[in-house]
């Protein structure tokens, strides 16, 4: 009997033990992760960490990191080697998890981690091509000595911190994923530089135009996406004259139609991947000297994408942000310049429809004769499962995707090719290198000059008083309107013929105006020689940024601030005066009539505390849903959308548009009913939503601004936070996504900086470090940036690397 | 109650160099040398260890202001990261308990040869 108690209960023992070691689902090994000397418990930070002196095996080099108050690194170092080497340690120290994360997402092996729930991701990563591009940059920076050897500098530095790590000293996120880091490798910069280029750069609306154009025809396409709004105002003005002729580019005769309606959904360009950035001249400021800003608009998250660094040896002192897995910096400032950059909307990916042979799909139709595809085999390893093999098909063009159409009858399944800038070799490193050093305008030019993708508008400002904006990456050289349609995979007119050359990228320097600007809008007015896009951002920013900066005089660095804050909406502007001005007043209750008159008093700032902006934003939704998406979601295939800026100057101009009728009723809408229809409707809408007509409507609330753990783990991010602005606003802060590190930049003999963003030098969730500047961030406050000449004989702490 | 006492520095001290499991090992053999009767060998083990690894957690808790453990309460869903604190103490004690019974067990079926 007694035998058997013992072995029953020695048996739950090594269950129970072997249960709690194990991790089931997303569920992490509780055992192990609860145990107070190794598992979470260990992470919690209880006291501020100590200056120490590491000596480290392998390394010869010598670096102090000194740590501000913020915890912001400033690295001393004797050369370029041991500086990237200590950049690569302190952000492995502070930033492990994300570091690997996302080169693991930008080279498609997040299942070998985490298991099949990333497969199709994983997929879809290697399906476009994205660990093919990284190859072939990492030949690029091989080729590069400079480069190559600070890749591996990092490269080093990032390990010698793993290699210092036990178990228990792994990031919180390991222990609930439970697996390893693993060595850092030059190839995952380049991973991560691509994916740089799929957040930015990684959609096109192909498919939709071509829908839309057979569905909708061609007047259509040139009302809606070729007419730019009068308000439209690009980022070269259309005052800058060029002394080029562009490259002649041959265009086809008449324009392909694709086979079927199409759809390639998950390449959709998302709509708020923009930023804001100018520079005023020294003759518009109150010191004399340039002032510089930058606010690039991307997913928040925590940790957040940014860092924040100074980088100082022999020929650099460089201050700024930067994405981890890239040595130097990629917004920021030295001595002497400034620099910062917002996204190109260029087209710069593009689907061709292809001709197989027969089903091996060994040759493709090209030129006028059967051409060879090549196969790449993805071996995408799964945690706990067997490896997956997938076969991707490459042409000329690039890798090959099959959709299968919902639309045609025969349903035969459609091939495209898909040409994009992340599949070419390309050294972006080298550009930051040059930017971190430069010294004058040619130098920010020559540092430019390597630079690929993703395509940046690089703001520019120097203390010699020069300020300049280069819309600068490499540019397919295109005829017009190339690409914005699915194009004929077989014919070579549609082939990206050749490369806008460097030199005639758009560009200016010291316009008469007295400032540069961009905010993602149309790069360069119509008589600039090349094609780039039908589609940028819409003008409201970028117009109300112009707006300010010309009526501004003798600005100072906080005004700058300010204006980073503005959350004036130029779509309210220019559309609710003409909702107020049609609604059938007379058919609204007494509630509603409470809200219309608040808009009516409304000045269309984005503020947090006031309810309007709310409103107007459920009620424009709703009109533009109720006049588009009764022709819109009732055709089989999918649409493009019209632009909201170009939407309301035609809905203005145009009293009797068709599109206004609901074509789902018997009766012919009118553009009055329309709008008193989805009035009453937000009216009903926000109260279900949100409770009766009050203080709960504020739009801080309805904004739902939350910043998300980066692998989206419950209880690791911020959620509800009480803000203002709004994607058309100059402070673009939406649910999640907006500013990710403000900077404000006064050049001059003693340069000057400002920053915030929304998180903390501390990627590790259990310090106070880690959002310790949400708060700042929301409200709008930016920190003087500690920028050090010299070795600083005050700091929290200090890391002496040896 | 010397079992008790030894068995929370044992485990502590071998958590120090093994993993967690190891506490394991510590409430085996002292169930083994000790031979509390089976009645009160899994009450004491798992005292011992609920006590040691909540009270560790405690004060991690207290040192972190309690950054972390909420964080950790929220991904879990418990609510509270007192919760968090007990659940720590539970599976401590939970395997260390199991651990001292078998030990005492075996002990027993060695005596009756």
């Amino acid at each position: 009997m007694n035998y058997l108690k013992t072995l029953i209960s020695s048996l739950i023992l090594v269950v129970l033990i072997v249960s709690l070691n194990t991790q089931f689902g997303s569920v992490p090994p509780i055992g192990k992760f609860v145990d107070p000397q190794a598992g979470f418990w260990a992470n919690a930070e209880t006291s501020i960490p100590e200056s120490d002196q590491l000596s480290i095996d392998d390394f010869d080099g010598n670096a102090s990191v000194y740590f501000d108050e913020r915890r912001v690194p400033h690295i001393f170092a004797e050369n370029e080697y041991d500086l990237y080497f200590a950049q690569g340690y302190v952000v492995a120290r502070d930033r492990l998890f994300q570091l690997e994360i996302q080169t693991l997402d930008a080279s498609g092996r997040l299942s070998e981690k985490i298991g099949d729930r990333a497969l199709n991701r994983d997929k879809e990563t290697r399906r476009r091509g994205m660990p093919y591009g990284a190859e072939k940059a990492l030949e690029m920076m091989k080729q590069d000595s400079k480069t190559w050897e600070i890749v591996n500098a990092y490269a080093d530095g990032v390990n010698a911190y793993i290699s210092s790590l036990e178990p228990k000293n792994y990031p919180v996120e390991y222990k609930i994923l439970d697996f390893a880091p693993e060595k850092w490798t030059p190839i995952k910069t380049a991973h991560l530089l691509k994916n740089m280029t799929r957040t930015l750069a990684g959609g096109n609306s192909d498919d939709r135009t071509s829908n839309t154009l057979e569905y909708f025809g061609a007047e259509f396409i040139e009302k809606f996406f070729e007419t730019k709004p009068e308000l439209n105002d690009p980022i070269i003005p259309p005052s800058r004259k060029w002394d080029f002729e562009g490259i002649p580019v041959q265009a086809p005769d008449t324009l392909f139609k694709s086979a079927s309606a199409v759809e390639l959904g998950e390449y959709e360009k998302p709509e708020g991947v923009g930023s804001n950035n100018w520079a005023v001249s020294g003759s518009k400021t109150k010191s004399g000297y340039p002032i510089l800003t930058n606010d690039p608009h991307l997913s928040l998250t925590l940790p957040s994408i940014w860092y924040e660094v100074q980088l100082n040896a022999p020929g650099i002192n460089s201050y700024g942000v930067t994405l981890q897995g890239t040595p130097g910096i990629v917004i920021g400032f030295n001595e002497n310049v400034a620099w910062g950059v917002t996204n190109v909307a260029a087209d710069v990916m593009d689907w061709y429809e292809i001709k197989f042979k027969d089903e091996s799909q060994k040759e493709y139709w090209h030129d006028g004769k059967w051409k060879s595809t090549t196969m790449r085999i993805e071996e995408i390893k799964v945690r706990g499962q067997e490896t997956v093999l997938d076969t991707v098909i490459y042409t000329h063009h690039g890798p090959i995707t099959k959709t299968e159409s919902r639309i045609n009858e025969e349903r035969k399944p459609a091939y495209h090719a898909l040409r994009w800038i992340a599949h070419e070799g390309s050294n972006d490193i080298k550009t930051f290198y040059g930017l971190n050093r430069a010294e004058n305008y040619d130098d920010y030019v020559e540092a430019l000059s390597h630079y690929v993708a993703p395509a940046q508008n690089f703001v520019f400002a120097s203390n010699e008083d020069d300020i300049a904006l280069w819309v600068n990456g490499k540019f397919p050289n295109k005829w017009e309107f190339q690409g914005r349609t699915v194009s004929d995979g077989t014919d070579p007119l549609y082939d990206w013929q050749g490369w806008i050359p460097f030199e005639h990228n758009p560009h200016i320097k010291n316009p008469e105006r007295g400032f540069v600007s961009s905010a993602n809008q149309e790069s360069a007015a119509p008589d600039y020689p090349y094609y780039l896009d039908d589609d940028f951002a819409p003008f409201e920013r970028g117009r109300r940024i112009n707006d300010l900066l010309a009526s501004m005089e003798d600005i100072t660095a906080k005004d700058m601030q300010n204006m980073q804050m503005d959350n004036y909406s130029y779509y309210a502007a220019t559309l609710l005066p003409s909702l107020l001005e049609w609604i059938d007043a007379e058919n609204l209750d007494e509630n509603a009539q409470k809200i219309l008159q608040l808009m009516k008093e409304w000045d269309y700032d984005m503020e947090a505390e006031e309810i309007a902006p709310s409103f107007f934003r459920q009620w424009s939704g709703n009109f533009y849903r109720a006049v588009l998406y009764d022709e819109y979601e009732t055709t089989d295939a999918v649409l493009r959308y019209p632009s909201r800026d170009r939407f309301v100057e035609i809905i203005k101009a145009d009293p009797d548009f068709d599109f206004f009728d609901n074509v789902a009723t018997e009766k012919i809408e009118t553009r009055a009913e329309i709008v008193t229809e989805s009035f009453n409707e937000s009216v009903e809408e926000l109260t279900n939503y949100l409770g009766e007509y009050g203080d709960k409507w504020k739009w801080g609330y309805f904004i739902n601004n939350d910043v998300a753990h980066l692998a989206d783990i419950p209880g690791f991010g911020r959620n509800n936070l009480f803000s203002s602005g709004s994607s058309e606003a100059i402070n673009a802060t939406r649910g999640g996504f907006g500013p990710s590190w403000r900077m404000v930049v006064e050049v001059g003999p003693e340069v000057k900086g400002y920053g915030v963003y929304p998180g903390g030098a501390s990627g590790n969730p259990g310090s106070p470090n880690y959002d310790s500047m949400i708060e700042p961030w929301r409200t709008g406050e930016l920190f003087e940036l500690n920028f050090m000449k010299e070795k600083p004989k005050e700091y929290l702490y200090k890391l002496e690397i040896r | 109650m010397i079992l008790l006492i030894l068995l929370i520095i044992t485990a502590y001290l071998i958590n120090l160099v093994f993993p967690w499991w190891a506490i394991a090992i510590t409430g085996l053999i002292l169930g083994f040398q000790m031979k509390p009767a089976s009645g009160k060998a899994f009450g004491i083990g798992f005292l011992a260890l609920f006590l040691l690894w909540s009270g560790q957690a405690l004060y991690v808790h207290l040192a972190n202001d309690g950054i972390l453990s909420t964080r950790i309460a929220e991904m879990l869903g418990v609510g509270s990261p007192i919760l968090v604190i007990s659940i720590t103490g539970i599976i401590g004690g939970l395997v260390s308990g199991l651990a001292v019974l078998s030990g005492s067990l075996l002990k027993k079926n060695f005596s009756k040869k």
